[in-house]
């Protein structure tokens, strides 16, 4: 199905970043399907339809996965791992996001299979552009891999 | 007895005595012989024993000398005894300074890497916040601008403008502990080209009229991407402290000597009085106010730390109002390295 319920799934704990990132992905108008959750427990639950998430029908994949590196618990790279691990939700897109460029698992993101990296720029104008053109990227040009 | 008789006698006695002369004669030339012989035979006995005298001299000598070299010898025995024991201590002293040595080491690196590890999380924690105070400010502007009067606007922009100087402030600290992490890669690196690509890059973000002057710089043995680093901050600086002149002028030049190549940048602007020229390699040092020149306090800190990891030295000659000349010096290398 073209058409699924939830398009974008971000996955940041910091109410902050999480705000800032909803409002930019509105102003590019692509906020409509988001679903934001805010730790990596959720964040497991979600695509695999467990827990709190039991209802859902789990055929219905985001077109993009946004995740924030740094998590209590659960960190983005577990959160990571465990989707590119499944037959069920390896093709979806997702990106990593992180505070620094420095970050020591940036590598290890990659070879786990981030699909993007993305360092949230302190200035908002241009955090709001990367969020805009990766939102814009990912559900409207991006191919989905069905 | 008659005369026949006596005649006789007389004949044979001559004959007796003729024959007794000559005996004599024989004798006495054998005693001659003889006594040449004896002669003979004592020069030779003097010969010898003047020779034995010598032989004993020669002997007596050679003995002295013998004696002599065993003195010698016990003295170089000694003195080879005292040595190894003074070797035995020392390299005893060696080991045991060379353990302090290894434990200072180990101390130092662990320091390092826990400021290291501090700085890089304090960086990136900070970040976080920062985006958000800039972020809201800046929504805030979006959303109830119009509401807001002017002295509510520029309040909200001196908001906006400190948390964008923090950032930059973070970003050259991240730089810096990042150094302290970084090897260094040597290649041969050519000045002249390296300084094109520095202008080039500074006249995308930086509008400037400075005439900037250097030719047949020498190449220097570095790392590429830090001497990069090194040039950008150096002339960032020189334009930036040379802005408010009439006529800005930099110079860029290069010498050779005493196995040691120098580079300097030299500008006519501010300058700075040399007692403070101690100041200016240091983390968050600065000479003016931010109202002045802009500045973190980092870069001139970020030079000395590459130049350092180069093994080079760095320090800056100036005089208040007329200008300043940053020097750094790259120790040569063998160019196949």
């Amino acid at each position: 199905m073209e058409n699924s319920s939830v398009e974008i799934l971000l996955i940041e704990d910091n109410t902050n970043d999480g705000e800032l990132t909803i409002r930019a992905l509105r102003k590019g108008k692509i906020s409509n399907n988001l679903t934001h959750l805010k730790n990596g427990v959720e964040a497991l639950e979600f695509p695999f339809g467990t827990g709190k998430f039991e209802d859902r029908n789990v055929s219905e994949k985001p077109k993009v996965i946004l995740v924030d590196l740094k998590m209590p618990k659960v960190d983005g790279v577990e959160v990571l791992k465990q989707i590119k691990e499944n037959e069920l939700t390896k093709s979806i897109p997702v990106v990593v996001l992180t505070s620094s460029k420095e970050h020591p698992d940036i590598e290890r993101a990659y070879l786990i299979g981030a699909n993007s990296y993305i360092v949230k720029p302190v200035e908002f104008e241009e955090f709001s552009k990367v969020v805009m053109d990766l939102g814009i990227y990912w559900l409207l040009k991006n191919q989905p891999h069905l | 007895m008659d005369g026949r008789e006596k005649s006789d006698e007389l004949f044979i006695a001559k004959k007796e005595i003729i024959f007794q002369n000559q005996e004599k004669e024989k004798l006495a030339v054998e005693l001659i012989i003889a006594s040449k012989e004896l002669a003979f035979q004592n020069q030779e006995k003097e010969n010898r024993a003047a020779e034995l005298i010598i032989a004993n001299k020669e002997l007596a000598f050679q003995n002295e000398e013998k004696e002599n070299r065993v003195a010698e010898h016990i003295i170089a025995n000694k003195e080879l005894a005292f040595q190894n024991e003074e070797k035995k201590k020392r390299s005893v002293e060696l080991i045991d300074s060379n353990k302090e040595v290894g434990e200072l080491e180990k101390r130092v690196k662990e320091r390092t890497e826990d400021l290291e590890s501090f700085s890089y999380s304090v960086s990136h924690d900070l970040r976080t916040p920062l985006r958000a105070i800039n972020g809201y400010a800046k929504m805030l502007g979006e959303d109830y601008g119009t509401v807001l009067d002017t002295e509510g606007k520029r309040l909200l922009g001196e908001v906006r403008n400190n948390a964008k100087k923090m950032g930059v402030l973070i970003d050259d600290l991240l730089t810096f502990s990042r150094l302290g992490r970084k090897g260094i890669t040597k290649s041969n690196v050519d000045m002249n080209k390296l300084i094109e690509t520095v202008l080039s890059e500074i006249n995308q973000s930086t509008t400037h009229n400075a005439e900037i002057k250097f030719s047949n710089l020498l190449p220097a043995v570095a790392d590429n991407n830090l001497l990069q680093q090194v040039i950008t901050n150096l002339l960032s600086n020189a334009i930036k402290y040379s802005s408010k002149k009439e006529n800005p002028l930099i110079e860029i030049k290069s010498v050779q000597k005493n196995d040691e190549l120098t580079y300097s940048v030299s500008d006519n602007g501010t300058g700075f009085d040399m007692q403070y020229v101690n100041k200016l390699f240091g983390v968050f040092q600065r000479l003016h106010s931010d109202e002045e020149f802009s500045g973190t306090g980092v870069g001139l800190a970020i030079v000395q730390r590459i130049i350092h990891k180069h093994d080079g030295k760095v320090w800056a000659e100036g005089k208040e109002g007329q200008g300043a000349t940053f020097f750094f010096s790259l120790p040569e290398i063998a160019k196949t390295e």
